[in-house]
């Protein structure tokens, strides 16, 4: 029977370090935790793995993996969800080495997604150019791949990627800087020349 | 000259990304002075492409709730169950251990010499 003073308490409205603090004896505190990164972590791990089968296997994993461990969790100044993320890159950076996959950006599930033309001619276009895209980020280091997803999929800033990669926000904006030209080298050496027609067929 | 070109590049480029992720790509940063015109350009259009490609995926709405059940409702395993004992536990388990441990040795010392220098014929059945 339950007590009806005891105090309910909203977790939602409740900082990381509070619920964090909580978790570690109370399973609904733990809950509001997972409530509020399942997403950004399934969708990091999905775009690691280019497949849902995989993405959900191991996204139950670092979820079974924090609760285990977080009762030895130590706040070191660092934001709760960089824990996490340091768990989901070792279990997809694990299951890569068993795999002996290639690192994959899920393709099928992007192209024609964020389309803004209706024009079929302009939709097939658009649907090329970001296969390219995703062809070339295929081929880019482990490190720059998680990058870009950090960046742009889950819409972190410099200071929170250099939490979860271990760098400065300096060294994160220069290995940004460097992921686009590596980017844009590849592109021109898969498609030399497809830049200046795009520019030409927009100029003329 | 050529590491604050670098540095203006890295910056603007950083700039660019930042305002459309935030919606607001109708008031572009500056371009770098000492950039090229191709180079401002060709990096500009794959961070367009990039932030039009590159989207968030939700999870299942079945595989959460199915995993919020197995984390939350599940029974917990022996180590999560050990880990919530209290600490005067864990140090009596490992005072335990310790003591077996000095056991085991004891015996293997001092009680097993005596089995060791049996002769075999001593043991050996007659015929």
């Amino acid at each position: 029977m339950k007590n009806p003073f005891t105090k309910r308490i909203d977790y939602t409205a409740l900082e990381d370090k509070e619920l964090v603090a909580l978790a570690k004896a109370d399973k609904a505190a733990f809950g509001a935790l997972y409530e509020r990164y399942l997403g950004k972590i399934y969708s990091y791990v999905y775009n690691r793995t280019g497949n849902a089968h995989d993405a959900e296997d191991l996204t139950a994993k670092v979820f079974f993996r924090a609760l285990a461990h977080i009762g030895n969790y130590v706040d070191r100044g660092l934001p709760f969800q960089a824990w996490l993320y340091r768990i989901a890159h070792n279990l997809v950076a694990n299951w890569h080495r068993d795999q002996g996959r290639r690192k994959i950006i899920a393709l099928d599930d992007y192209v024609g997604q964020a389309s803004t033309s209706e024009a079929p001619d302009r939709l097939a276009e658009e649907r090329e150019e970001r296969n390219q895209l995703l062809e070339a980020a295929r081929r880019l280091p482990e490190d720059r791949q998680q990058l870009l997803l950090l960046k742009f999929v889950e819409g972190m800033s410099n200071a929170e990627i250099g939490a979860i990669m271990g760098r400065t926000e300096g060294a994160v904006k220069s290995l940004y800087h460097r992921t686009l030209l590596a980017l844009r080298d590849e592109m021109k050496a898969a498609w030399p020349g497809d830049g200046a027609r795009r520019r030409g067929g927009e100029e003329g | 000259m050529a590491e604050t070109a670098e540095s203006q590049m890295r910056d603007f480029l950083d700039d660019l990304t930042a305002r459309l992720r935030s919606g607001d790509d109708m008031h572009p940063a500056p371009a770098p002075v000492e950039a090229g015109q191709d180079d401002v350009e060709e990096l500009t259009e794959i961070i367009q492409a990039l932030h039009s490609t590159l989207r968030p995926r939700a999870a299942p709405e079945d595989f959460a709730e199915r995993l919020r059940a197995d984390l939350l409702d599940g029974e917990p395993g022996v180590v999560q169950r050990l880990r919530q004992m209290p600490a005067r536990v864990h140090i009596a388990a490992v005072l335990a251990v310790f003591a077996g441990c000095g056991l085991l040795m004891l015996r293997r010392v001092f009680g097993s010499g005596a089995a060791q220098d049996v002769p075999e014929e001593a043991v050996a059945t007659p015929l």
